[in-house]
C-alpha cells in the first residue's frame, strides 16, 4: 500500500485496513416474546409420540445497515437456529428457533454491523477511526468493539432428519384401524459434525443462520374385509383406516466442546386419522377420523447446501 | 505485549488487538424473491470470501421455501434461484478475510 492504514495480526493477516469494513458489536438484540410448541404430536398418544420440541423466541434491535446476528446459547444442550431476519425501518426482528419447549435458559443475540454503520456513543471523542479514500467511510471506529473470530468452517446437516435408520414411508394393506406410529421423527441423533477447537459450552457464540428445511411423514394405510352374516344378506364389507403423521424441520445448530454440529429440530407436525367402511350390515356404512394442522409440502429436504458458520467469544462483549 | 496494536475497552480491558483474527464485510444486500444478483469485489491477493444467507420470512405454511444458491468465483459472489425453482427472499451477508 502507498498510503493509508493497514494492522496486521501476529500470524501477519489483515485485520484492519481502509478499504474493507470491519464488524463492530453494537449490543444484544432484545428479547421480546417466546412461543413454545410441538414437543410431541399433536392429538396423538402412542409409540414415538415424543418430539425434540421448539420454542422460538422473537428478538428486535434498532440500528443502521444489516446487522449480523450470533446466537450465544444460554443451554448448551439444546439445539439453535435463526430462522428469520427482517426490518421495518430501522428496527431488525429476529427469530431464534431452539429445541425444546421451556422458555427458560433462551439464548443471547449479540449484533454486529459494519464499522460506518454503528452508532457513536455520545461523549466519547477520543480512540481511532480508519476511513477509506473517500474520507467518509469508516472501516474501523475503536469506540464500537470489532468482531474477533476464534473458529469457522463449513458444515451442512444430514438429508434425514429423522432418528429412526431410512426416511419414513407408506405401509400399504396394514391391519385395519392401525395407528401406532413405527418411526422415530426426533433428530436428537441426526447432525453432521466439524471439529472446532473455538466451540465450548461456556462462552462460545457462532453466527449460522438456519436454511435447510426438511418435511417427512409416516403414512400406514389400515384394510380389513369382513363377512356378512346371511341373515344380513350375506357377502363382505370393507374396512379402511389411515393413520398419517408429518414433522416439518428446520436446520438447527449445536456447540459442544470441541465441536460444532449441525442437525435439525422439528417446526411443525401434526397427526391424521380416518377410517371407513362401506354400507352393508348392521353398520350401513359411515367413517370418523381427526386431523391436526397441515402438511407444507409433500416429502422432501430442500435448501441442503453447504453454510458458512464462525464462532466468537461471547465474554468479549459483555 | 511488547509490540503489535491494542484497543483498550473503557474499562481499560483489551477489545481487540493484532492477536486477534476477524472476517470483515465487503458487502451486504438483500436479493427479492426470484431475482439474481452477481457482484464481483476488489479484494486484496490472498482475502478468502464468504457468503451468509439469512432468509427473511418465516417458511409458508402450504409451499416450499427455496433460498437462492450462491456461489462464488474468485472475487465474484453471484446469487441466483436454484435450477428450476423459485427463490424466497433473502439478505446476503458477503464477508472476507486475509489467509
Amino acid at each position: 500500500m502507498a498510503y493509508g492504514f493497514e494492522a496486521r495480526n501476529d500470524s501477519g493477516k489483515v485485520i484492519i485496513n481502509d478499504t474493507i469494513e470491519n464488524l463492530h458489536f453494537i449490543g444484544k438484540a432484545t428479547h421480546t416474546n417466546s412461543y413454545p410448541g410441538y414437543g410431541d404430536f399433536p392429538n396423538y398418544s402412542g409409540s414415538n409420540d415424543t418430539l425434540d420440541g421448539n420454542t422460538i423466541c422473537y428478538y428486535s434491535i434498532t440500528c443502521a445497515g444489516t446487522p449480523v446476528a450470533f446466537i450465544k446459547p444460554n443451554d448448551y444442550a439444546r439445539w439453535h437456529g435463526l430462522i428469520k431476519q427482517s426490518v421495518s425501518g430501522t428496527t431488525w426482528t429476529f427469530y431464534v428457533m431452539s429445541s425444546g419447549t421451556s422458555t427458560s435458559n433462551i439464548p443471547d443475540v449479540y449484533c454486529f454491523v459494519n464499522a460506518d454503520d454503528i452508532p457513536v456513543p455520545s461523549g466519547e471523542t477520543y480512540g481511532m477511526q480508519v476511513f477509506k479514500a473517500d474520507g467518509t467511510t469508516k472501516t474501523f471506529d475503536s469506540r464500537r468493539q470489532p468482531l474477533a473470530i476464534t473458529g469457522g468452517g463449513s458444515i451442512v446437516s444430514p438429508s434425514d432428519p429423522t432418528n429412526s435408520s431410512g426416511y419414513p414411508g407408506t405401509t400399504n394393506n396394514a391391519a385395519w384401524q392401525s395407528s401406532s406410529n413405527d418411526h422415530d421423527f426426533r433428530s436428537s441423533n441426526r447432525y453432521n459434525t466439524v471439529a472446532d477447537s473455538a466451540a465450548n459450552t461456556t462462552n462460545a457464540m457462532f453466527s449460522c443462520p438456519s436454511i435447510a428445511q426438511a418435511v417427512y411423514s409416516r403414512v400406514i394405510n389400515g384394510y380389513k374385509s369382513s363377512d356378512i352374516p346371511w341373515w344380513e344378506g350375506g357377502g363382505s364389507q370393507d374396512h379402511w383406516s389411515t393413520a398419517w403423521w408429518w414433522v416439518m424441520y428446520r436446520q438447527a445448530f449445536r456447540l459442544r466442546s470441541g465441536n460444532f454440529d449441525a442437525g435439525w429440530t422439528n417446526y411443525q407436525a401434526g397427526f391424521w386419522y380416518q377410517q371407513s367402511f362401506t354400507s352393508g350390515g348392521w353398520f350401513s356404512g359411515g367413517s370418523g377420523g381427526y386431523t391436526s394442522g397441515n402438511r407444507p409440502y409433500s416429502n422432501k429436504t430442500i435448501n441442503l447446501q453447504s453454510n458458512a458458520f464462525i464462532i466468537a467469544d461471547s465474554s468479549r462483549f459483555d | 505485549m511488547s509490540y503489535g496494536l491494542s484497543i483498550f475497552k473503557s474499562d481499560g480491558s483489551v477489545g481487540f488487538s493484532t492477536a486477534d483474527i476477524t472476517w470483515q464485510t465487503l458487502d451486504q444486500f438483500t436479493v427479492n424473491a426470484n431475482a439474481s444478483v452477481s457482484n464481483t469485489y476488489t479484494v486484496p491477493s490472498g482475502f478468502e470470501i464468504i457468503a451468509q444467507r439469512q432468509l427473511v420470512n418465516v417458511p409458508p405454511s402450504s409451499q416450499e421455501d427455496y433460498a437462492p444458491n450462491v456461489t462464488i468465483s474468485g472475487s465474484t459472489v453471484s446469487v441466483a434461484p436454484q435450477s428450476g425453482l423459485s427463490s424466497s427472499q433473502c439478505i446476503i451477508h458477503v464477508l472476507t478475510r486475509d489467509t
